[in-house]
């Protein structure tokens, strides 16, 4: 058991239930304007662009191609409209056959 | 009550669809964050407490680079601030439950149980439709993240290598139906993922996330034309 990681989960559990819960404190007085409201929906946007790279590029501790590959067939499985779990599913059965035969 | 309970099975059947979404992507959570050293019981016990799939995984992987736990706290706010407008819009249908209720339901607030109740044509307004959709969702996540977890430890290392990338093809697939119809979010998609690189030269990575995601959320506000 590590203290450390307990303190991660309830720090994260307090941060995440504030904005949830704020709307039931103060139910009335809860109004956006069109600018907040757009830059609280955009956050998820940039948040997974940010989180997408470069940290891509180190799904492969030393070979960086190893994730853009996978990048590109799960962009590609959602381009064709394709449910996000078969693109997750496709992204790595191509990891796997990198790893299994190219590396 | 009578009605409390037709309310609360609606819930129920409502939230049937988000198994299969809830599940796979629990396991993938739970094989990440064991990946990333977390023991069964943090690993299931993160998805109880928090119950945020996207910042548990963006969580997990962060802890495995070696980030401070005070930037994954504050990556994780960033992250989850969406759920204030979510939860904006469900408390205002729920307006006449008791507090409890309401702060029980607030909790089950996800992208999922908020885009279910606010698109139900057959609503009723009722906090009880909303508890069960959200038992339905809480449970689902739970016993996706638990069968990960000990999953894991049964998986030949060149698969749990192959995981690596289910994060990020995740977050992928979310992002391109969006964009795809949408450029200029294509441009700030893109945008910010230069931006986080460059950041990432001269920050501490999980610092740079933070700033590259705030930054470019706020430019996207003169640029980008949401829907609704």
């Amino acid at each position: 058991m590590h203290i450390e990681i307990w303190l991660l989960i309830l720090g994260m559990a307090i941060v995440t239930f504030i904005p949830r819960a704020l709307p039931v404190l103060f139910v009335e007085r809860m109004r956006f304007g069109k600018k907040t409201e757009k830059f609280l929906k955009l956050i998820p946007y940039t948040a997974m662009a940010a989180l997408i790279f470069p940290g891509i590029l180190t799904v492969d501790d030393s070979v960086p191609w190893v994730g853009i590959v996978g990048g590109c067939i799960a962009g590609g499985f959602a381009w064709r409209k394709m449910p996000v779990m078969v693109c997750v599913l496709a992204a790595i059965a191509a990891e796997f056959l990198i790893y299994a035969f190219l590396l | 009550m009578a009605n409390k309970k037709s309310d609360y099975i609606m819930g129920l059947k409502l939230g049937l669809p988000v198994i299969l979404g809830f599940i796979p992507v629990g396991i993938a959570y739970a094989i990440i964050a064991r990946q990333a050293g977390f023991s069964i019981s943090e690993t299931v016990g993160m998805s109880a407490l928090v119950f945020a799939g996207a910042s548990q995984m963006m969580a997990a992987g962060m802890y495995e680079q070696g980030a401070a736990l005070i930037a994954i706290i504050f990556a994780t706010f960033i992250l989850n601030l969406r759920h204030l407008i979510m939860s904006t819009c469900v408390v205002n249908k729920i307006r006449d439950a008791k507090p409890a209720l309401k702060l029980l339901a607030a909790f089950g607030v996800t992208d999922e149980s908020f885009a279910i109740f606010a698109t139900n044509k057959k609503d009723t307004g009722s906090v009880f439709t909303f508890l069960g959709l959200i038992t339905v969702t809480y449970t689902s996540w739970i016993a996706g993240s638990a069968i990960g977890a000990i999953a894991s430890d049964f998986l030949p290392p060149v698969l749990t290598a192959s995981l690596g990338i289910a994060l990020y093809a995740m977050f992928l697939a979310i992002l391109m139906p969006d964009l795809k119809h949408n450029h200029r979010l294509g441009l700030l998609v893109i945008l910010t993922a230069l931006c986080n690189a460059l950041l990432c030269q001269c920050l501490e990575s999980s610092w740079a996330l933070i700033l590259s995601t705030l930054m470019c959320a706020g430019i996207g506000t003169f640029f980008v034309p949401l829907e609704e």
